[in-house]
Order: structure tokens, then C-alpha cells, then sequence
């Protein structure tokens, strides 16, 4: 499939569109002025939303519009209400979101508005990862300048519609992306994710009605507001929507954020986007979503990107951050790796996965260092299978579970050969690393 | 209230009660260590796994504790389903636990060890080094923390927040770092803690009074009533092999003090191990008090109280309604003035349970209709008379033993009923008395809420209840007086 057209990325590429006068040149704040001059209705934004058929670019693929109708009724319910927007960006491989808030805040701000405008809130609040730095200082220095001219804040462009929208810097944890666990980190306690039922949109924020969104997700809707749902809607395939942003990292020549339409393969991307493999290896697996879906082998590499396909194969879309992992690396080392962050960033609270995620991390780090033991494939397997799905708070068990299956799913023979050779045959030397935190 | 069904049995669940106290209620026995009745359920530890099916969904598992009862709710504690998932949730559980249960306090008591034979696997499945961690790190004066048991289930952490409403603990680091920890290492402080080391479903926090002082299975527990405050809240006494008093916890009351007690009542019971207990009776003979066997002490008070019109009983406030009744009835027949001591109210008064009045039976007490007399007024009562009982335990620490030196021994003569013999000149004669841990009977709280008190001991050889006392004493009157 050739690339039809791209809109995500053409502003974040032209020199100085963070600052306001080149992004309003450049289209920043249309829609929004068009929304607020012309009146269009919440309603009318978010049948737009839905029309498009946007899903939620954050990792789950939910209807954005179908979301946005779960916020209770105003005239029934008088709470105030609140958008969050999560910017806590974490998950191994991902990396859209930094691209859009260092490159394009101002686009971001807009989104940011009509989501809030959409489901009326009065403030929305941006949670940024506490490692981001200048996405965090391009998008607050924008929301400076569009407060300036009367673009956020208290009766925007002489409209009705006030909204405050306010940053907040992570402490660096990964559960704190969790949406309940950003709310709690939100509200100065501990990001331990809340137990749903109650839904945010009704008890979210300081138990106020919420809705939670990802920093692509809301980018997309003033480009839907401006050029309708219908041209937004001739994008993608049939269930997967619009353009996407996709990270594509590990063992290629050409890393980088690339912005596609849905229904690309991943061969396309992988080929004639990202330079290929590296030193002409071949592709031994891959992670299409980030590192909390579902290992691919290399030979799925043709399979279209898009949720539908991806879940035919057995793996997720996720935040389509594609990881490529060469045909001279380890997978226990690998697995190793991506255990170890699970183990780091679990929150700590169920049962099952703050135990369980130290311990498959504890397992993977004996294969790849020569001291598996007999029975620990089919242990790995065993674990995972108890930690997942759906049995703790949130899904951080889940995300270690699912590559841990895939894993012994697919490479069942190479982690039981470094079992029983007492060796990882493709183990190279390591440089010394510290645990963080560590009582390994 | 909604119709559910629970393994089989169709009952009543309170709908904003968590499914879980709906099957306790019922008989269904799914184990818990986040969720206790008395906070706020936070579904984190994940044990109390149950297959629920609702209408025409399939059958899932899920926790009870975060799970609300809904009409027709069809619940399976049971199914093999059920069951597996809390094996696989406990193999997690037990994966850093030390299993130290052979020198573990709570060991015979232990949420943990009890479900781990009820349902645990034979063997473990894991060689991993376990968390190492600090094993008997002092949280303040009355607890100790042993991190390497903790399985943080948090009830500690959420008890500080939702009873005394004052957040004294966190949960620190994230992920199998976690530990339970003070902020910035302060001590703990407040009169509540003693009942975080009831609420740990291991043997992770334990009471520094408590620490290898007995293994669990050879106490004696009796249902009783803390005497500290006219509060009364609910307790169990629990006697190691019948001698001394080694624990005394808070008994789940709805009415009087939920599931908690304070410090102040828990740590009691040291006055009960005290020695030099006063055995039997002693009278007055020349300058010393001489042993006498108690009937023969009785009927000499016998004879003084039936020829003494003058007189007067003073009731220690710890005294039961039962004993009230006996000694009212019996001051009225001879004529003599009835009081009860009652101290000034102490400091400890707060929202929660301490009421500040050290008299456990005050409103007993009162509803006989024997009235209250702070203890100037009592001294002032008993100075007035020519005979006086003082009966009850605690009366001479009430009472002051100072104070009582000053009475007149040629005015007024002191007969006394307490655990302790006093000698000095005005005391006639002395009887051993049980204490509220060697006794039954019944206090009355300040609310009129009806509390036990139950002998989980004996009294010292000789010592009598002040029922029993007085019953003798009744005895050796003429019957005419009593057909009266």
C-alpha cells in the first residue's frame, strides 16, 4: 500500500513551529477557532470524534468518541470535570508523544482544548513523564503564549468555553502512564492505580467525572475538526483509522518516529522507511507495540499494521512502537532485559505481580547467565499464566505476563537450549551495568 | 438488601457491603489479608478470589472484597476455578515470605500459614533468593517490624489513616522493593498502635510486650471487658497455662469499639501478674493483722456491722452490677450508707474510644441506684462513720492509701476488700479479692451497653469474688432480717 497522505508530522517538521506565530501560520488553532466562532456544539465535536472511528493511540485501541460519551451528563450531574492528559510515555520503545509536545506543542494545546471542549471540562491536566524535559518546557512556554492571546484559559476567543490547562512533571514511574495511577500521582499520592470499578468518568480526579486521554490521541482531533470525519475516515482500514505515529527502534539503520496510515505492512515500514535491518542481519522477532504486547517472529514481518491484523496474529498494535531484534541476539537476554523493567516499575500492591514480575525477572536473569535449571521454562510459563489476564488492579501484570508467553511460545527451544548447555550460545559480553534499586 | 446465592443457598447481602463479608457471613470461608471488615477494601493482594456469575454471562473469577452483592448474583467460593487462582495468587504470596513460622509470634494464628495448609502447595517451587531485608526494625515503643514477613497487604498503613485518622505509615519504593515504613523513620505515636499487630494477617508487626513471650495455641482466651474507661470496650483475655495474663486484644463489638482498643487498656494487664497478692483474710489482733480463716473473719464483721448503725459500704467502680445489687441490698438491711468511688476524669479522653473515666461500670453502677462519690466525698463519707467497708479492687489505689493512713483508728473501723492487704491502724480486718480477670460478671459502658468480664484464672488461694463474699456474709445473718 502506498502512503496516501501524511498531517501528523507536517507542522512538528517545519524549523520553530513551537513557538506560536510560525505554528498559527502553519494552521495552529483552526479548528479551534472555528469550533468557538462558528458554535459548533460538544455534541456535534464529539458525533465528529466518533464518526472518524479515532481510537485511543495510547495502547488499548478504545473509541476516543465512545469514550468521551461515558462523561455523565452535565445538566444531570454538576461535579466539575476534568481532562488528564497522559504524557507519561514509558513503555520501552515508545517515543510519539515526545515528538509531538518538543515539536508541535501548539498543535497539542488545541487538542488538548477541543477534547476538553468536547467533554466540558474546565481544566485539563497534561502529566508528563518527569524525564522529559523539553517537551514538558515547549509545551508549557505554549501554553504560556496561547494564554496570551486569550487561546487558554477564561472565556477563550470571547467564547463561553473556559479551560484551564495545567502541567504536571512525573517522578519517573511507569505505572503512573496506568490511568488510575496517573490520577492518583495527579492528586499528590502515591501512583498506585485504583481498583475499577468506579470508572473515571465517573469518579476520576479528586472523585470528580474524567476522562483520560493519550497526547496523540487529542493531536489528532483538530485535524478531524478541520478536514471532517469523512477524509479522516478514508484513512486507515476498516477498524483502524486516520495516520499514526510509529517508533520504530532496536536493530535497524534508520530508528525514528515515522507517521503512516493504517494498513501499511510492517515489511513497508521496516524496508523502505527504516533502512532495513542492521549489518545485513536478518529479523529474529519482534515486538510491533512496545514491550508489553505480544512478541512476533521475523516472518510475520508482512503482516499489516492495523489492530484487527495485528490481533489475528496474536499480538497487539499497542502504541505501535516496533522494537526489531536482530538474528544474533539472545532471546533469554532480551527477555532478561524487559523482565528486569517489569520488576522495576511494578507499583507493588497486587499480589501477583510485585511478586511475580521479580520473579520471572529473577528466572530470565539465571537463563541468560548459564544457571537456568530444568523446569524453569515451563515455570516462566506457569507464572505468567497466573498472573494474567485480568487478575490484578491494572494491567502492569499483564504487560509482563504477555511477552513472557510469547517468549516461551515462540523461542521454547533456544531458552531450553541455554538451560541445558548451561550457557546462552549467544550471549556476548556485557559491560558491568547496576540494578537500579537493586537487591538482585 | 439483594437475594444471592452463596454455594448454593440463596441469602440476604447488603448491596454497599463487598461480597466478601456476605460470604463470611454465611459460612463460606475465603481467606483475606488486605480486607478486614474494619477499613476500607482496596482489592490489592488478590486471595479472596470467588467465581461469580451474574445473568447469562459466563462464570468469572474475582475478588470479593471489591465485588458489591447484586440481585441474583450466583457465587461459588468453592469451584475449582476459585480455588486454583487463590493457589496461584498464594504461591506469589509465599514467594519472598521467610517461612520462619517456628519462630514466628504468630505462628498458630497466622492468616498465611493457616491457608498455606489449608491450600498451599507441598513444596515450593522456587530457589530465588529470598528478599533480605531488616528483621526486627523498632517502629517505637510498642511495635516491632519484620520486613521480611510483610506481604503488604497494607492494613496498617490504612488503619493510621481511616481510625485515628492520623497517617503515621506508607508503604515505601515500589515493586518487590516495598516495604511498610514511618515517614522519615519517625517512631510511632498515639494510644491506637497495639492494633496494628492484631491487624497483620502475618507476623510482620508484632507487640514489643508480646515478643516471644508465648506460642499462641497454649493461651487460655476468654471473652472479657477492658476496665480502663468507662468506654468497656470488648476484649480477650488470654493466660498462658493458667498463670499470668500475656495478651489482652480487642473483641470484634459493632456497638462499643468496632475491632480496636487502645494501648492504654491492651498494656493493662500487667497489674494482674503483680505478686504479693493478698490470700484468704486477716484481722486485727493487738498491733498486727493476724491470718484467720475467712468465715471466722466474717462472722466477727458480722457482729459489727449488725450492732453498728453508722456505717457505710465504698464500692471500688470496677465492682459488676451483680455485685452492686448484692452489697446495695445488704447496706439498706443494716441501715448504712452505699457509695461508689469515682475519680476525677484522666487526660486520655479522645474521639475514638477512651472516654477519660476511669470507671469501667460507672453507669451500672449508677442505674442500681448507688450514687457516685469523687473521692474527697467518699473519704469525706468514710470519716463520717463508724464502720466502713471498702470493697473492690483498686479501691486503696483509689482511695489513696495516704489518705486512709490519716483516718481517725479510734473514730472510724476500716474493714477492706481488695487484692492487696493495707496495714495500717484504722483497718480492722482484710479479705482477699479477685480481681476483674479471676471474676465473672458484667460491666455496663457508658453508651448501657452490657460488656462480660470472665475469670480466665484463678484468684489467689482464699481470694473470693465480691459476690461470693458477700453471700457468705449474707448467710451467716439471722434468716429473720432477710424474710424482711
Amino acid at each position: 500500500m502506498s502512503q496516501t497522505e501524511r498531517y501528523l508530522l507536517t507542522r512538528a517538521n517545519i524549523e520553530g513551529a513551537h513557538q506560536l506565530a510560525v505554528a498559527e501560520k502553519n494552521g495552529a488553532y483552526e479548528a479551534l477557532r472555528k469550533v468557538l466562532k462558528e458554535g459548533i456544539p460538544y455534541s456535534t465535536v464529539i458525533d465528529e470524534v466518533k464518526k472518524s472511528g479515532l481510537r485511543g493511540r495510547g495502547g488499548a485501541g478504545f473509541s476516543t468518541g465512545m469514550k468521551w460519551t461515558f462523561m455523565p451528563d452535565p445538566a444531570k450531574d454538576p461535579r466539575p470535570r476534568y481532562l488528564a492528559v497522559n504524557a507519561d510515555e514509558s513503555e520501552p520503545g515508545t517515543c510519539k508523544d515526545r515528538v509531538i509536545m518538543q515539536r508541535d506543542p501548539h498543535g497539542f494545546v488545541e487538542g488538548v482544548l477541543l477534547a476538553a471542549y468536547a467533554i466540558r471540562a474546565q481544566a485539563a491536566y497534561i502529566y508528563v513523564r518527569g524525564e522529559y524535559r523539553l517537551p514538558h518546557d515547549r509545551v508549557k512556554a505554549a501554553i504560556e503564549e496561547a494564554r496570551a492571546k486569550n487561546l487558554v484559559g477564561k472565556n477563550i476567543l470571547g467564547s463561553d468555553f473556559s479551560c484551564e490547562v495545567y502541567m504536571h512533571r512525573g517522578g519517573g514511574a511507569y505505572i503512573c502512564g496506568e490511568e488510575t495511577g496517573l490520577m492518583e500521582s495527579l492528586e499528590g499520592k502515591r501512583g498506585h492505580p485504583r481498583p475499577k470499578p468506579p470508572f473515571p468518568a465517573m469518579f476520576g480526579l479528586w472523585g470528580q467525572p474524567t476522562t483520560v486521554n493519550n497526547v496523540e490521541t487529542v493531536f489528532n482531533v483538530p485535524f478531524i475538526m478541520n478536514r471532517g470525519s469523512a477524509w479522516f475516515a478514508s484513512l486507515g482500514t476498516a477498524n483502524s483509522k486516520g495516520n499514526f505515529l510509529c517508533g520504530i527502534s532496536g536493530h535497524v539503520n534508520k530508528p525514528g518516529v515515522y507517521e503512516f496510515s493504517f494498513g501499511i505492512t510492517a515489511k513497508e515500514i521496516l524496508e523502505q522507511h527504516a533502512g532495513g535491518m542492521w549489518k545485513g542481519r536478518g529479523l529474529k522477532a519482534w515486538f510491533p507495540g512496545g514491550s508489553s504486547c505480544s512478541l512476533l517472529k521475523g516472518s510475520d514481518i508482512d503482516v499489516v499494521l492495523d489492530h484487527d491484523s495485528l490481533r489475528a496474529r496474536g499480538s497487539s498494535l499497542g502504541t505501535a512502537a516496533m522494537i526489531m531484534i536482530d538474528d544474533h541476539t539472545s532471546m533469554a537476554r532480551v527477555m532478561e532485559i524487559i523482565s528486569r523493567f517489569y520488576d522495576h516499575e511494578s507499583c507493588g500492591q497486587c499480589s501477583q505481580c510485585r511478586e511475580g514480575t521479580q520473579w520471572l525477572s529473577q528466572i530470565f536473569r539465571r537463563i541468560a547467565h548459564g544457571k537456568g535449571k530444568a523446569d524453569d521454562v515451563a515455570t516462566l510459563e506457569a507464572l505468567a499464566k497466573g498472573m494474567a489476564p485480568g487478575k490484578t488492579i491494572c494491567a502492569l501484570s499483564d504487560a509482563a505476563a504477555i511477552p513472557t508467553l510469547s517468549a516461551v511460545r515462540l523461542f521454547k527451544d533456544e531458552l531450553i537450549e541455554c538451560v541445558t548447555r548451561q550457557a546462552d550460545p549467544l550471549a556476548v559480553p556485557q559491560p558491568h551495568y547496576a540494578v537500579a534499586g537493586g537487591h538482585h | 438488601m439483594v437475594k444471592i446465592i452463596v454455594n448454593g443457598r440463596e441469602v440476604e447481602a447488603d448491596p454497599k457491603k463487598p461480597l466478601i463479608k456476605a460470604c463470611h457471613d454465611n459460612g463460606a470461608d475465603v481467606p483475606m489479608y488486605c480486607y478486614h471488615p474494619g477499613l476500607e477494601p482496596v482489592g490489592s493482594c488478590r486471595i479472596c478470589q470467588v467465581e461469580v456469575k451474574q445473568g447469562d454471562a459466563p462464570a468469572r473469577v474475582m475478588v470479593a472484597c471489591r465485588t458489591q452483592p447484586a440481585e441474583g448474583m450466583v457465587v461459588d467460593t468453592e469451584s475449582p476455578k476459585a480455588h486454583a487462582t487463590r493457589k496461584e495468587c498464594l504461591e506469589f504470596l509465599l514467594k519472598n515470605h521467610p517461612l520462619d513460622c517456628p519462630i514466628c509470634d504468630k505462628a498458630g494464628e497466622c492468616d498465611l500459614q493457616d491457608f498455606t495448609y489449608a491450600e498451599g502447595q507441598d513444596a515450593g517451587r522456587t530457589n530465588e533468593p529470598r528478599r533480605e531485608l531488616d528483621k526486627r526494625k523498632s517502629l517505637g515503643d510498642t511495635i516491632v517490624l519484620d520486613q521480611e514477613r510483610c506481604i503488604l497487604c497494607s492494613r496498617c498503613v490504612r488503619f493510621f489513616e481511616e481510625v485515628p485518622k492520623q497517617a503515621q505509615l506508607t508503604v515505601s519504593d515500589l515493586g518487590s522493593r516495598s516495604v511498610i515504613a514511618t515517614f522519615m523513620d519517625r517512631p510511632l505515636k498515639g494510644k491506637y498502635q497495639g492494633n496494628i499487630a492484631d491487624l497483620c494477617p502475618v507476623g510482620a508487626l508484632t507487640l514489643k510486650k508480646f515478643r516471644f513471650q508465648a506460642r499462641v495455641w497454649n493461651l487460655v482466651k476468654m471473652a472479657s471487658t477492658c476496665g480502663e474507661c468507662s468506654r468497656g470496650c470488648s476484649t480477650t483475655v488470654e493466660v498462658l497455662r493458667g498463670a499470668d495474663v500475656k495478651r489482652m486484644r480487642p473483641r470484634e463489638n459493632e456497638a462499643v469499639n468496632k475491632f480496636w482498643m487502645c494501648d492504654i487498656g491492651r498494656f493493662s494487664f500487667d497489674r494482674h501478674n503483680r505478686s504479693g497478692r493478698l490470700q484468704g483474710a486477716a484481722v486485727r489482733e493487738g498491733v498486727q493483722l493476724v491470718p484467720y480463716p475467712v468465715e471466722e473473719a466474717l462472722t466477727r464483721l458480722r457482729d459489727e456491722l449488725m450492732r453498728e448503725k453508722s456505717g457505710a459500704w465504698i464500692l471500688s467502680p470496677w465492682l459488676t452490677i451483680e455485685e452492686g445489687e448484692r452489697i446495695k441490698a445488704l447496706a439498706e438491711r443494716l441501715g448504712h450508707a452505699v457509695c461508689f468511688v469515682s475519680p476525677a476524669p484522666n487526660s486520655e479522653k479522645d474521639d475514638l474510644l477512651h472516654t477519660g473515666d476511669p470507671c469501667p461500670n460507672r453507669r451500672g453502677l449508677s442505674e442500681l441506684g448507688i450514687p457516685a462519690a469523687p473521692v474527697a466525698q467518699a473519704l469525706e463519707a468514710l470519716r463520717g462513720v463508724k464502720s466502713a467497708v471498702l470493697i473492690g479492687e483498686r479501691i486503696v489505689e483509689l482511695l489513696g492509701a495516704g489518705e486512709l493512713a490519716k483516718v481517725d483508728a479510734t473514730k472510724t473501723r476500716v474493714h477492706l476488700v481488695d487484692e492487696y492487704a493495707l496495714d495500717i491502724p484504722c483497718v480492722l480486718s482484710v479479705y482477699g479479692v479477685a480481681n476483674c480477670v479471676e471474676r465473672t460478671g458484667t460491666w455496663v459502658n457508658i453508651d448501657g451497653v452490657r460488656g462480660p468480664i470472665s475469670a480466665v484464672k484463678a484468684p489467689p488461694v482464699g481470694a473470693r469474688s465480691p459476690a461470693k463474699l458477700i453471700d457468705e456474709l449474707v448467710r451467716l445473718m439471722p434468716k429473720l432480717e432477710k424474710a424482711r
